[in-house]
């Protein structure tokens, strides 16, 4: 109990120190013309010298300045950005930003749910659109994220939510976009107190992939009845991968475990599947050109798998998938996922040193994410008709050292981008005397 | 034949029992003082020694005389080993034979009850002879492999006691304790220690350290207020040879360097893996026991599967049994040692591998007879045969070292165990057979106790006989398919019995047809069995030698260049010259654009336009041009490389060495984790790849010691469970610093009364202060010899820290992580410290909630010495990127960013004098970037350490393809082993692990 009063004590003391946070924005009211800038459009392609027109939340012009004749009196707002860079908002893809905010409080993590099979566990309603985490994302230019469950066979299913907003309703961009699967893994290891011990077959496999096949069977036949004699929240929960109307997220990396996910869903025959991690997905990309399966790629700054692998492995994968067709895009889980959101221009960054175009590598966490997703019909890229949600950065955002986001907007809604970190660092300058 | 063999083993037990003097005995005593006689052999009175035609006698257990003649007395049993063999018996010089089982214990954390040392750990007081008990299935296992003695101990605890010399089965355990104590053995494994420390390596040799100087501060204290008996066993045991259990090569030389402080020199029970570093193992100066304990292949016909298995392990399985050869290669005398095999019936095997792979026979016979005698002082007992010494000897068929030698007999003190009957009848040969009145050829072959028949009748028919022999009965079956033999039409199985005439063999007897009826048979012998002499294996096989040895033992090692081979010659340079190329100084020039520069003996030698090599120099010109030169990073703030988490002994073999090299680092300081406010020493290493452990060290480098503060010293977040270890809360850490260096300078004042007083009355007035590692670094810090690099969050504590050590007059050299130091830089600033953060970690536990990316910009604004370090092997390889989050956040300048993570951790290392920046004079540590250093963009192409190339983008693609064909070769050799029926096993990856600072092990580090 007199924990408990500590922690209680402590978050209050925190909560009433933070002063500032940026506050939700309004609907775009009035029309806003972005131009000269050089416009990455996020689907491989660029602008040198661009307009781009928001209107409505929409982006209702996208151009060569040189090719359209502009009557600027038409816009509310023109914005030179002349010589600075236009991006599609970035999408951080299966991540659990907004779910936890501080990981070694558990109080605070709100991310994985008791229980082995948990598709009705839904993320969304988790999401805390006051995170302080948040705003450090937006800033770099992440202004979409999928919010997605851990832990079990199947986590739950997540959302792709807009990184501003009032509540989980008001942020949400595409509610339950599918169900997450943990592929049981082909090898496993032990912990002992010396720290994991060395990989080995996992004897469980077989068992576990029964368990798999029976849920997915069960389900199945259950669905098959719109009005089942009892309800079972978990197989109702499946109706939206077996119709199609949801993806089916397979999280698996070893490449054994990628090939067997595929095969799986291939004989379930789920319309909509995924693979989550993909870290060997570069040494089966013939199977997975070959089944349309497109792949939510792992951290590119990691550690090589082994000791043997190519130093660079992990930032060359990317342009491995690229070269064989197969669609990917990047994302982050790992250590630190949630506050390392801020990092995700960078994970492409790297890759583009690492044989892709920076524009195919910024394609990696823009278009390629809404078309995994499936909201590439609205958003993703600079494209008229799609919503107006894009940042400007002073220089190449995939790059730490020019890296500025000076505007951003989410369905023309211009961000406040301001954190509590700017807070705390003006703050403090203003203490030394240093502005 | 079975039971045969056993008849055998019990005819030989009323040879020479060897009876307890003093016991009851049940029934009328059995005394035998008999001599046996071994004559006509080719005895090895000692590895150097042969005697051809020789006799052994022995009486009573005990060699009476070994020579070419003896005198054989009346009443002398004869033995007759007429193309016989015999050796000294074996010595197992490393086992546990007949010690109790280690049980682990449940337990609490306190010390063992009794007047013993406080760590349950450290048992010098155990006395294996005090424990022993013949175990007769075990010995029997040995003495197969030709063993009749064996140092034997409890394998169990750091200090783990004495160890004892037993032979295996003299009849009792009195006659087989031959020497009560024979060595003093320790390792780095607690054991079945129920406490809590020692949780880690570093933690074991801290241990052991302090135990040596506690036992000598126990031995000088003539008036001694407590009794230990742990301490006085540990003393006791010091004239002895001390063995100390290594379980990796690197390990050998962290036990050599606490050996070496505490004036002892060890004798290593090696690992299999000491020729991975050999000449580190001579250097060592110590002795060996090795065991054979060859790793078996991998199952790698799924490529899949295969790209599991390491490149070193691999090799390893291939290089393994050059191990022995090596060590004899290197003059480094060694004992082997059955232990550590999973099934011993591979010694043989195993041992044999190892002479094929270049281990001389001689240095074999030593190493199991005369250099483990000597080692364990029993070379007057065991070890060879001469007049005194124990009847331990085997008979052979010949050269032990053969493959198909057969040891028949075993003698363990006169007393005689039978494996094999050199006796046996021998029935094999060619017979002329009659059954019932069909006559026809029987041929009996196989070896001596498995034969094996066949009949053939005519040209055409060729049966296949089943053959037995008891005694001098014999037993035929076979299934005619001879129309004479079959009876009736039902076929069935047609069996004989009769009796071998054991001078003739001529067989007669009766037998049975399938239908039951009755018939006789005999047989004649006509000509004897000759062997079939299998044709010698002709596929000459590769066998690696030492040459072949990578260093480091992994992927991307590299075998030591040889100077004396002309191929290499083209590689070598004596200096590197970059042309054209802009430099990021860190100095007063700012950044230079289309300069050279020339480095050469490991130091930049000059800077300037249109440099060319000097005359007679081998310089190796690389174009410059477009490219980027900056200093090596460096990292204040690494755990690769420290397997042991302590500067003690470096891991040379992390191949995160080598991933850092490819993103531009050059030096590192090596920390542990961060479980404890007073941690332990750290090690500053340059990562010349390949070299050995204490190659990388900096030489001259001054001493930093590791300390904590905030949840991880609080245990704040290892659960509900652990909240009884002091301190808790930040207050109580305050107060342990305190209590620590206020003992730690009554500490030093004490010392230095002692010395003073020593000098001026040698009276021994008093007893000396117990000398205190820990309490010793801590006096270090307070006489600024050593320096603190502090793990800290928040700004209360780092106040807190700064005010201890300013009340006590000393500095915080470095806080690192310092997420909060933005909200105290100008109290930081004031007391001197510098900072060593990350750029943008924060949210992951409660005392970085208010970790802000701005605050390196602050810190470096405030003008407090700022660096970014990792704490991450990952992202070390790119604390380039982590630099320009300085310019980033906060807006500071890119030349003055760079030096986040070259010139600024230099100055907290105090390495700035030699490295950090590019200038004459300065270490040759350079980075050569394809861009901008601080752009995502720019790869590091070249990272020279000490003017020699330790990374290079070209030369990394080339081992890769390199690699990739290594491995196919030895999947390829796995896959004909496999083939070729010998066991494989399942990949088992090695994943290692990696450190940060929230790996927190328990243990305080005492230096």
């Amino acid at each position: 109990m007199k924990k408990i009063n500590y922690t209680f004590l402590f978050l209050l003391a925190a909560s009433t120190a933070s002063a500032q946070r940026p506050v939700p924005a309004k609907p775009q009211s009035k029309s806003i013309l972005l131009m000269n800038g050089v416009a990455h459009i996020g689907n491989g392609t660029v602008i040198e010298n661009s307009v781009i027109g928001l209107k409505e939340g929409k982006i209702v012009l996208v151009a060569d300045a040189r090719t359209v004749r502009i009557q600027p009196t038409a816009w509310d707002t023109t914005i030179n950005i002349s010589g600075k860079h236009v991006y599609p908002g970035i999408i951080a893809s299966n991540t659990t930003l907004g779910l936890v905010e501080t990981e070694s409080v558990r109080a605070t993590r709100d991310f994985a749910e008791v229980g082995a099979f948990n598709p009705h566990i839904r993320s969304i309603i988790a999401y805390n659109t006051d995170s302080k985490v948040i705003p450090t994302a937006r800033m770099n230019g992440v202004l979409m994220a999928q919010v997605t469950p851990r832990g079990g066979r199947i986590c739950g299913s997540s959302s792709v939510m807009e990184l501003d907003g009032w509540n989980w309703e008001d942020a949400a961009h595409k509610t339950d976009d599918g169900i997450h699967l943990n592929w049981p893994a082909v090898i496993s290891r032990n912990f002992s107190d010396d720290g994991p011990g060395p990989f080995e077959k996992n004897k469980n496999y077989d068992s576990n992939l029964g368990e798999v096949e029976k849920f997915f069977t069960e389900a199945k036949a259950y669905c098959e009845n719109v009005r089942p004699d009892e309800k079972n929240l978990r197989f109702e929960a499946m109706r939206g991968v077996f119709a199609g109307t949801q993806t089916l997220f397979i999280h698996a990396d070893y490449v054994k475990e990628i090939s067997e996910a595929v095969i799986f869903s291939k004989r379930l025959n789920i319309k909509k599947m995924v693979i989550v991690g993909g870290r060997d997905s570069w040494q089966c990309t013939a199977l997975l050109k070959e089944n349309n399966i497109p792949v939510m790629l792992g951290r590119t700054h990691d550690l090589p798998a082994n000791a043997d692998a190519d130093v660079d492995q992990p930032f060359k994968t990317p342009y491995l998938l690229q070269k064989a067709g197969v669609l990917f895009c990047i994302q982050n889980e790992g250590d630190m996922e949630a506050p390392g959101t801020r990092n995700i221009p960078f994970l492409a960054g790297t890759t583009a040193a690492y044989g892709l175009t920076k524009e195919e590598a910024l394609a990696a966490i823009t278009g390629n994410v809404a078309r995994i997703l499936g909201i590439d019909d609205k958003t993703g890229t600079l494209q008229e008709g799609k919503d107006a949600t894009l940042f400007v950065s002073t220089g190449d955002a995939l790059d730490m050292r020019t890296n500025n986001v000076e505007w951003a907007f989410i369905r023309g809604k211009k961000l406040q981008l301001t954190s509590e970190q700017t807070e705390l660092y003006h703050m403090y300058m203003k203490k030394y005397g240093k502005e | 034949m079975r039971k045969y063999l056993i008849a055998c083993w019990l005819l030989s037990l009323p040879a020479i029992i060897p009876a307890q003097e003093g016991f009851p005995v049940n029934g009328a005593a059995d005394k035998n003082h008999n001599y046996h006689a071994f004559i006509n052999a080719r005895i090895y009175a000692d590895a150097e020694t042969v005697i051809e035609k020789g006799t052994l006698l022995v009486k009573d257990g005990r060699v009476v005389s070994v020579a070419a003649t003896v005198e054989i007395p009346k009443g002398s049993v004869i033995h007759d080993l007429n193309g016989k063999t015999v050796y000294p018996g074996l010595i197992d010089a490393y086992t546990s034979y007949g010690m109790p089982e280690v049980k682990r214990k449940q337990g609490q954390d306190d010390p063992q009850p009794g007047a013993y040392n406080w760590n349950q750990a450290v048992k010098p007081e155990t006395d294996a002879f005090r424990v022993f008990a013949a175990d007769e299935k075990a010995a029997e296992e040995l003495r197969k492999l030709g063993f009749g003695s064996a140092m034997t101990f409890v394998k169990d605890g750091i200090a783990r006691g004495s160890a004892t010399f037993v032979t295996l089965g003299a009849g009792n355990d009195q006659a087989d304790l031959v020497s009560e104590r024979v060595a003093a053995c320790y390792s780095f494994d607690k054991g079945t220690s129920t406490q809590g420390y020692p949780s880690s390596l570093m933690g074991s040799i801290a241990l052991l350290r302090q135990t040596y100087l506690d036992a000598d501060w126990y031995k000088n204290t003539t008036d001694k207020k407590e009794r230990n008996i742990s301490l006085d066993a540990m003393n006791q045991l010091r004239p002895l040879p001390q063995i100390f259990e290594t379980t990796n090569k690197l390990n050998v030389l962290r036990a050599d360097k606490v050996g070496d402080e505490a004036g002892i020199q060890y004798i290593f029970k090696g690992s299999g893996t000491e020729y991975q570093r050999i000449d580190e193992m001579r250097n060592t100066f110590g002795k060996f026991i090795l065991p054979l304990n060859f790793p078996m292949a991998f199952d790698v016909e799924d490529p899949f599967d295969a790209s599991l298995v390491s490149f070193s392990e691999m090799k390893h399985w291939e290089m393994a049994p050059l191990n022995p050869a090596a060590l004899e290669q290197k003059g480094i005398v060694f004992a082997i040692t059955s232990s550590d095999l999973k099934d011993k019936k591979e010694f043989w095997k195993n041992l044999r591998k190892a002479i094929q792979y270049g281990l001389s026979e001689k240095t074999a016979l030593k190493a199991l007879t005369t250099v483990p005698a000597e080692m364990l002082g029993v070379r007057d007992k065991v070890g060879a045969l001469r007049t005194g010494m124990l009847a331990n000897f085997i008979i052979t068929s010949g050269n032990l070292f053969a493959e198909k030698t057969v040891i028949y007999e075993n003698w363990v003190q006169g007393k005689q165990y039978v494996f094999s009957d050199m006796n046996a009848f021998d029935i094999r040969g060619t017979y002329d057979i009659k059954i019932g009145n069909i006559s026809a050829s029987l041929k009996i072959a196989g070896d001596v106790d498995r034969p094996k028949g066949n009949l053939m009748k005519g040209d055409s028919t060729k049966e296949s006989v089943s053959v037995s022999l008891i005694g001098h009965a014999i037993t035929m079956s076979f299934v005619p398919k001879n129309e004479d033999l079959t009876a009736g039409e039902s076929g069935g199985t047609l069996r004989m019995s009769g009796s071998v005439d054991a001078v003739t063999k001529r067989m007669l007897g009766r037998g049975q047809l399938s239908d039951g009826s009755w018939f006789d048979w005999s047989a004649t012998f006509k000509t004897g069995f000759t062997e079939e002499v299998s044709k010698p294996d002709t596929s000459k096989k590769e066998i690696p030698s030492l040459k072949d040895v990578p260093y480091p033992f992994s992927a991307y090692g590299k075998p030591k260049e040889d100077p004396t081979l002309i191929d290499q010659l083209k590689n070598r340079y004596d200096a590197v010259l970059i042309k054209d190329v802009t430099i990021w100084t860190n100095e007063a020039d700012g950044i230079l654009k289309e300069k050279d520069v020339y480095m050469t003996q490991g130091l930049i030698v000059r800077i300037d336009d249109n440099i060319t090599p000097t005359k007679g120099a081998f310089a190796k010109i690389i174009d410059g041009k477009g490219k980027h030169l900056t200093p090596g990073i460096i990292d204040e703030h690494s755990h690769i490389a420290a397997e042991v988490r302590i500067g003690d002994v470096i891991n040379s073999e992390d191949i995160n060495i080598y991933r850092q090299l490819a993103g531009g680092v050059t030096a590192c300081q090596v920390l542990h984790g961060s479980a404890n406010p007073i941690g332990g020493q750290s090690g500053i290493i340059k990562l010349r790849w390949g070299k050995s452990p204490e190659e990388m060290k900096i030489a001259g480098a001054d001493g930093f010691i590791k300390f904590a503060l905030g949840e991880n010293v609080k245990h704040s977040n290892h659960g509900d469970n652990n909240t009884t270890r002091f301190p808790q809360t930040r207050m109580g850490v305050e107060q342990f610093f305190y209590d620590n260096f206020i003992r730690a300078r009554e500490y030093d004042d004490l010392v230095k009364t002692w010395r003073m007083m020593n000098q001026k009355s040698k009276g021994g007035l008093a007893n000396p202060p117990r000398r205190d590692l820990e309490l010793e670094a801590l006096a270090e810090i307070l006489k600024s010899g050593r320096f603190i690099t502090c793990h800290s969050y928040v700004q209360s504590e780092i106040n807190m820290l700064m005010h201890v050590a300013d009340s006590m007059g000393f500095k915080i050299n470095t806080f690192t992580h310092i997420l909060e130091g933005y909200k105290l830089a100008d109290k930081m600033k004031a007391h001197g410290a510098n900072a060593s953060s990350f750029s943008d970690w924060w949210a992951y536990k409660m005392e970085v909630m208010e970790a802000i990316p701005y605050n390196g910009a602050i810190l470096h604004k405030m003008g407090v010495n700022t660096a970014y370090n990792s704490d991450d092997a990952e992202m070390a390889r790119r604390l380039n990127q982590e630099a320009a989050k300085a310019v980033k956040y906060g807006g500071v300048s890119e030349e003055e960013a760079l030096k986040f993570v070259t010139l600024n951790s230099a100055k907290m290392l105090h390495l700035d004098k030699k490295m950090g920046s590019i200038k004459v004079g300065k270490d040759a540590d350079v980075v050569l970037w394809s861009d901008n250093p601080l752009s995502i963009y720019a790869k590091a192409e070249k990272t020279i350490i000490d003017g020699l190339i330790y990374y290079d983008i070209d030369e990394d693609k080339a081992m890769r393809e390199q690699l990739q064909k290594e491995r196919a070769r030895l999947v390829q050799k796995m896959i004909t082993e496999k083939n070729g029926g010998a066991p494989v096993r399942k990949p088992q990856p090695k994943s290692p692990k990696l450190q940060h600072c929230d790996s927190s092990e328990d243990d305080y580090m005492e230096e």
